[in-house]
């Protein structure tokens, strides 16, 4: 499986860490609802299809990066920078490319 | 000024070393420059952190991931979103850039005990490098003054291809000599001599 | 002259002899043979025994399909089972043995599980290992010691003891477009790419390109076909962005079109050259694979058609063509098509005698006569073969009347004499790599294979491999994808390539198995017959993965290759319905079996690189006993000659305390917080508040987990307003890092924080003791270190011996201490500088046995006690739990099962029967050593304390602090240790902590 990291191109996903379900929100800091508090640190989705994940290129340049795969297909859709909340998704490059 | 010990030790063996019959694939060497310095802007202080590289080493960097330049002195590669390695013959890059870097742009980061900086040089340069890492060295796809973001196994390395056959390895110093005997294991096939 | 050696022909050096041996016995060979080839001319014909019953076998194939024939090659000690004789290129000194015998190959003692036949059909185990047995060996234990002696009667080659001395490596290659296989529509789709000024990589699993262009005996546009390979590859290696890789089997199509191929680089030699592997795992990266893979020819299922002496058609065509090697001299042939004509007028014109052909179908074209005639064979047209005759070598066949529509034989059986048999049951393209990248073959009733479907993926076909199987298709589909995968536009094709002799029709007769009496094998390397098929129906195995698994078809080494598709079609028979509804298995890798050693590669030995500090010499040459700490390597005595590993822990720790000690701290995780958030972030992932540090000064810092849990301690340094040093324990400083920079980038990444890694940038080194302050005063310059200037959690900055040096005093051991951080490349002289400063003073070097015993003499927590259950309360770290801000964690601490009355307390133990106390031994109110159980707890860490002079542990117990004072039992059952202990305040040593304050 390739991750297309939108600083360093294509790399084997042997370079990335999984870093779980990309649709939890953080609670407020000091918000005392145990049951958002629940939802965020326990509850994940699961589908068969498109999913929402948060990536390390730990192996590489350390961004986390929003990334949309197909759990059945293991095909990537789309990687951005999580930081960059709403960028648009990103289009894969050339092999090798550089920006 | 105390000199800092190569984290090589024994393991550093100059000559030639394994299939060299014919002549050597590589040459290999420990750079040791004076100072390694990761210069990192805020977002959006990309800009700025450039100028202030360009200000300290004369380097300019064009826009874009990986983009880097070499000098006599100096070489400054992106390494990250807003990172560079900066590095120079000499000592006391860390200030200097910590001098030009004000908290408004980003941070400088003094490295330069802190990574190992490896060459390796001659025609099967790409060929063993390429038994390493999981990364495309042709220079079509890595071109000469750029760098990357790479990991061999536990061991992360930055790589600038500071020439046609020629790339320079930083790798963390406590993993310089381990990686160092598995480069040359890996150059055998070609031959290498360590310089 | 070997006997069934050509005088002529073949694509062999006949100049060059190489000599090895076969089970013994001394052999030669040429320069461009296989074993199984050189073993065919030497007259050799029996090569194996099979899986299950252990019949005699012989050469089936010419290549990777090969079922039959598999050999042990033994280099020294080392050797290496289940190598398709077919694919060992022989070599001189080459030593082979057949497998699956004893004594020897010609005479089995287990050959008599012929007999036995029906007891070792479909389901054995299943059946067999069943039901109750009665007495001493009752249950399983029965059946698992009948397994024994059925697994060594059953199997295949014997893995070796002796370890593997051959170098592995990986090489990650780039392309855009990756070529599976050269024969004519790989090299065609090769050269169009090439001259593209694409990256191209051609990929052959023979050691020969080319593919059947070596046997065809063919003509393109008038010269030879090998002529013709090889001016491509001649001009392929003019380009230099063609890389052409030989003995290179692609065995996997993984997600991305990343692809796995396994170069055999030195296997062809007697010995590999300096510094090469033995094989080279390609990992490929391509924008286009062009599966030019080429099919395999089927067996045909009939009685007896695993004898020695059976070939398939084309296997005996490629002998007789690229080998000069006859398999017979006197030849039958059995066919549902039209291609094993070719092979008989090639095997005829090297010189056999093709005695008949028996064509299974009703009617044949007038090629197929002219061929039949040519070659002067009886032709028997609607007939089939229906026994061999021989023992360990083909003697004849039986040949009857059949009708190919009803499967009927009629007439009186008819004995041919043959010292061969060459079969053809049709041909299936090798689709394995498309459908390992998830594509569904698709059946095509025409050629009665299953066949690729229109690409969607990141790959394109060529020739056999779609069905196309002559010359002329191939060469135009090469030429075609290889101009699409080279994103050049397509051109006409001018003139197709004129190819001699014509292609014949590719379209068999739709029949796969000749019904008579004996067994007919469809998995020849699994001994699977057409009855077990049958019978894996009758027993109610319907789907066709069942099926698979229940008689095992296609899950040998070979994975079926040949077998798939006929043990699909007698399947499909018994149950009633047309092949494609009864479907195909997905194939998975590997295409072809693939040495561990080249997945492994660089990566030998203890498998990890070392990470050394930078005093790692000095503690090696100062006779350190190393310990590995992840992948660190930390010293954990400095033992003196005849001391026991407790006895030096103990001096070590005992001399600290009473004077002077230094150990290397260098592997403490340290992170560079910088940034005008730096303060900030830090309050949000410490559970204590650290913008109130003053620059200069370090302060404790515990990291909860997110579920409130305690994830890492350790000191943070304020080193300037928005730069501060955190430093972590050696085991976690990976997961803190990653830990910071997930909360930087994802949830906070408003935050002006840069974290780095610089734990090699920093040596430490430790020195504690009564005397620790004076030995440092007596080497620092450029500051003091009295209580003034350094008081406690203090840092100053000052140098050793000329090199910078930052001191901060802080204490692990209890003793007033010092961390003295240099740049790594100073470390070493930073710390000689130390250790000749504290000669004066006693000062003695220790390891972590020392280190581990005063922490728990002192009781601080490590990654022991934090392991990943515990929250700050069970460990007595409340008080670091700011009320005045969240933090990560503070959310979820608080839940009710985190602070329950009866959680796991942080305790001491001392031991009251003066024995060794181990980690992992539970804590329990009454020792049962029959039935162990009521566990309170656990120890985590254990040591002789020399300042209490007994042995004494941290342990986590149910409501530790309401029983200290009290005594517990240990009971480690697997230590046979049980006794006495008294449970304390975990605080055994100094609780004050005056000695640390001075």
């Amino acid at each position: 499986m390739l991750i297309t990291c939108p600083y360093c191109g294509p790399r084997d996903v042997s370079e990335f860490a999984y870093q779980g379900d990309g649709n939890r929100t953080r609670p407020d800091p000091a918000s005392t609802d145990g049951d958002a508090w629940h939802a965020y640190v326990y509850e994940r989705l699961n589908p068969a299809g498109p999913h929402n994940e948060i990536w390390q290129h730990a192996g590489g340049c350390r961004a986390h990066l929003a990334v949309i795969r197909d759990t059945v297909t293991h095909e990537v859709s789309s990687v951005r920078f999580a930081r960059d909340h709403g960028a648009p998704a990103h289009v894969r490059r050339k092999s090798g490319a550089k920006a | 000024m105390v000199e800092q010990l190569s984290p090589l030790g024994q393991a550093f063996r100059p000559g030639s070393h394994g299939n060299f019959a014919n002549g050597v694939g590589v040459t290999l060497s420990e750079i040791a420059p004076g100072s390694i310095v990761q210069a990192a802007a805020w977002p959006g202080s990309e800009k700025k952190m450039m100028a202030a590289i360009a200000s300290v080493t004369g380097l300019k960097l064009a826009d874009g991931a990986g983009a880097g330049a070499i000098s006599e002195r100096h070489a400054a590669f992106g390494f990250a979103p807003g990172k560079f390695l900066v590095t120079d013959v000499f000592e006391g890059l860390a200030a200097a850039l910590a001098g030009q870097v004000g908290p408004a742009i980003g941070t400088a980061t003094d490295l330069s005990h802190g990574r190992t900086a490896i060459r390796i040089e001659g025609p099967k340069a790409e060929w063993v490098l390429g038994k390493l890492f999981a990364v495309d060295f042709e220079q079509t796809a890595f071109p000469i003054g750029s760098g990357i973001s790479t990991v061999h196994h536990d061991i992360f390395a930055q790589i600038q291809r500071s020439g046609a056959d020629r790339f320079d390895l930083y790798v963390f110093r406590s993993f310089a000599r381990s990686f160092w005997k598995m480069l040359c294991h890996a150059a055998d096939e070609v031959g290498y001599e360590v310089i | 002259m070997s006997p069934r050696r050509t005088p002529s022909g073949g694509r062999i050096d006949r100049l060059r002899t190489i000599r090895f041996t076969f089970d013994g016995v001394a052999y030669t060979g040429h320069q461009g043979d296989t074993l199984a080839s050189a073993l065919l001319a030497n007259g050799v014909s029996l090569l194996g025994r099979s899986f299950k019953y252990h019949r005699p076998r012989g050469v089936l194939t010419a290549g990777v399909d090969e079922p039959n024939a598999l050999v042990t090659v033994l280099r020294g000690d080392v050797r290496e089972p289940n190598l398709p004789a077919t694919m060992v290129e022989i070599y001189d000194g080459l030593v082979a043995v057949s497998q699956n015998r004893f004594p020897s190959l010609n005479y089995d003692v287990s050959a008599v599980n012929q007999l036995g036949g029906k007891v070792l059909s479909a389901g054995f185990y299943y059946k067999t290992f069943m039901g109750p047995v009665i007495g001493p060996l009752k249950g399983t234990r029965f059946w698992m010691m009948c397994e024994h002696f059925i697994r060594r009667a059953a199997g295949l080659g014997r893995a070796g003891q002796a370890p593997d001395t051959s170098r592995y490596e990986r090489m990650n290659a780039f392309c855009d477009l990756l070529v599976v296989g050269s024969g004519p529509a790989g090299l065609s789709a090769a050269r169009e790419a090439a001259t593209s000024g694409k990256r191209v990589i051609l990929a052959e699993l023979d050691p020969q390109f080319g593919g059947s262009a070596n046997w065809s005996g063919e003509t393109i546009d008038g010269e030879p076909a090998s002529a013709w390979t090889a001016d491509i590859i001649g001009e392929l290696k003019e380009h230099a962005n063609v890389r052409l890789l030989k003995r290179t089997t692609v065995w996997g199509y993984y997600d991305g079109n990343t692809l796995a191929a396994l170069e055999r680089v030195s296997d062809h030699k007697a010995a590999a050259a300096k510094g090469a592997p033995r094989h080279r795992h390609w990992v490929i990266r391509a924008e286009t694979v062009v599966l030019a893979t080429g099919a395999f020819e089927r067996p045909l299922v009939f009685p007896g058609n695993d004898r020695p002496g059976v070939m398939m058609a084309a296997a005996a065509m490629r002998y007789a063509n690229q080998f000069g090697v006859l398999p017979g001299e006197t030849i039958a042939v059995v066919t549902n098509n039209d291609s094993a004509y070719r092979a008989a007028a090639a095997l005829n014109k090297a010189g056999a005698t093709i005695v008949a052909i028996a064509d299974l179908r009703p009617e044949i074209s007038d090629d197929c006569r002219n061929l039949a005639r040519e070659c002067g064979a009886e032709l028997l047209v609607g007939h089939a073969i229906i026994g061999t005759e021989g023992g360990k070598s083909l003697k004849g066949v039986k040949v009857a009347h059949f009708d190919a529509a009803s499967g009927v034989l009629a007439g009186e059986a008819r004995n041919i004499q043959a010292e061969c048999l060459i079969m053809s049951g049709g041909w299936s393209p090798t689709v394995h790599l498309a459908s390992q990248a998830g594509a569904r073959p698709v059946w095509d009733a025409e050629l009665q294979a299953f066949l690729p479907p229109e690409p969607d993926k990141g790959w394109l076909g060529a020739g056999a491999f779609k069905g196309s199987f002559s010359t002329a298709e191939c060469i135009v589909e090469g030429f075609v994808a290889g101009r699409q995968a080279a994103g050049l536009a397509q051109i006409e094709v001018e003139t197709r390539p004129h190819i001699e002799p014509a292609a014949l029709d590719p379209r068999p007769a739709p029949v796969f198995e000749i019904k008579a009496k004996g067994k007919s094998f469809v998995d020849f390397q699994h001994d699977v017959t057409a009855d077990d098929v049958r019978l894996a129906h009758l027993e109610g195995f319907v789907s066709v993965e069942h099926l698979k698994r229940y008689t095992t078809l296609g899950m040998a080494t070979d994975q079926g290759k040949g077998s798939n598709v006929p043990g699909l079609a007698i399947m499909a028979e018994a149950v009633g319905k047309p092949i494609p509804e009864v479907g195909t298995t997905r194939f998975r890798p590997p295409f072809a079996p693939v040495s561990v050693g080249a997945l492994a590669a660089e990566r030998f030995g203890d498998l990890k690189p070392e990470r050394l500090t930078p005093m790692h010499d000095w503690h090696i040459e100062n006779d350190a006993t190393m310990y590995p700490a992840g992948l660190w390597f930390r010293p954990m005595i400095y033992g003196d000659p005849g001391e026991t590993v407790e006895q030096a822990y103990v001096r070590e720790a005992r001399t600290t305390r009473e004077a002077a000690g230094i150990v290397d701290v260098s592997t403490l995780g340290k992170i560079a917080v910088q940034g005008p958030d730096a303060a900030e972030f830090l309050d949000r992932v410490y559970s204590n508040v650290f913008s109130t540090l003053p620059v200069g000064k370090a302060r404790y810092g515990l990291m909860l987990r997110e579920d409130g849990m305690v994830f890492d301690d350790g000191t943070t340094w304020r080193l300037g307003d928005n730069d501060f040093l955190m430093t972590t324990t050696t085991a976690n400083a990976g997961k803190v890092m990653q830990h910071l920079e997930y909360f930087l980038d994802v949830v906070w990444p408003d935050l002006k924080v840069h974290v780095t890694s610089v734990t090699d940038q920093w040596a430490g080194a430790a020195i504690g003791g009564p005397k620790a302050r004076e030995i440092l005063a007596s080497c620092v310059t450029g500051t003091k270190v009295d209580n003034e200037a350094l008081p406690f959690m203090g840092i100053v900055h000052g140098d050793i011996a000329g090199a910078p040096v930052m001191i901060c005093r802080l204490s692990f051991s209890g003793e007033m201490a010092f961390e003295v951080y240099s740049g790594a490349g100073h470390g070493m002289h930073v710390w000689e500088a130390l250790v000749e400063a504290g000669k004066p003073f006693g000062m003695v070097p220790y390891g972590l046995e020392a280190l581990g015993t005063m922490r728990i003499e002192k009781g601080h927590v490590t990654g022991a006690e934090i392991d990943g259950r515990t929250t700050a309360r069970d460990l007595h770290l409340g008080w670091m739990l700011s009320k005045k801000k969240p933090f990560i964690g503070s959310a979820m601490m608080d839940r009710e099962g985190l602070t329950a009355p009866e959680r796991l307390e942080l305790v001491g133990l001392v031991s009251l029967d003066n024995r060794p106390l181990n980690g992992g031994a539970h804590i329990v109110l009454e020792a049962d050593p029959e039935n162990p159980h009521g566990s309170l707890g656990h120890i985590t860490a254990a040591c002789f304390s020399p300042m209490l002079g007994k042995y004494i542990a941290l342990a986590l117990v149910s409501a530790g602090k309401s029983r200290h004072g009290k005594r517990a039992q240990v009971s480690d059952p697997l230590r046979n240790r049980f006794g006495p202990v008294e449970i304390v305040s975990h605080h055994f040593f100094d609780p004050e902590g005056k000695r640390m304050h001075g």
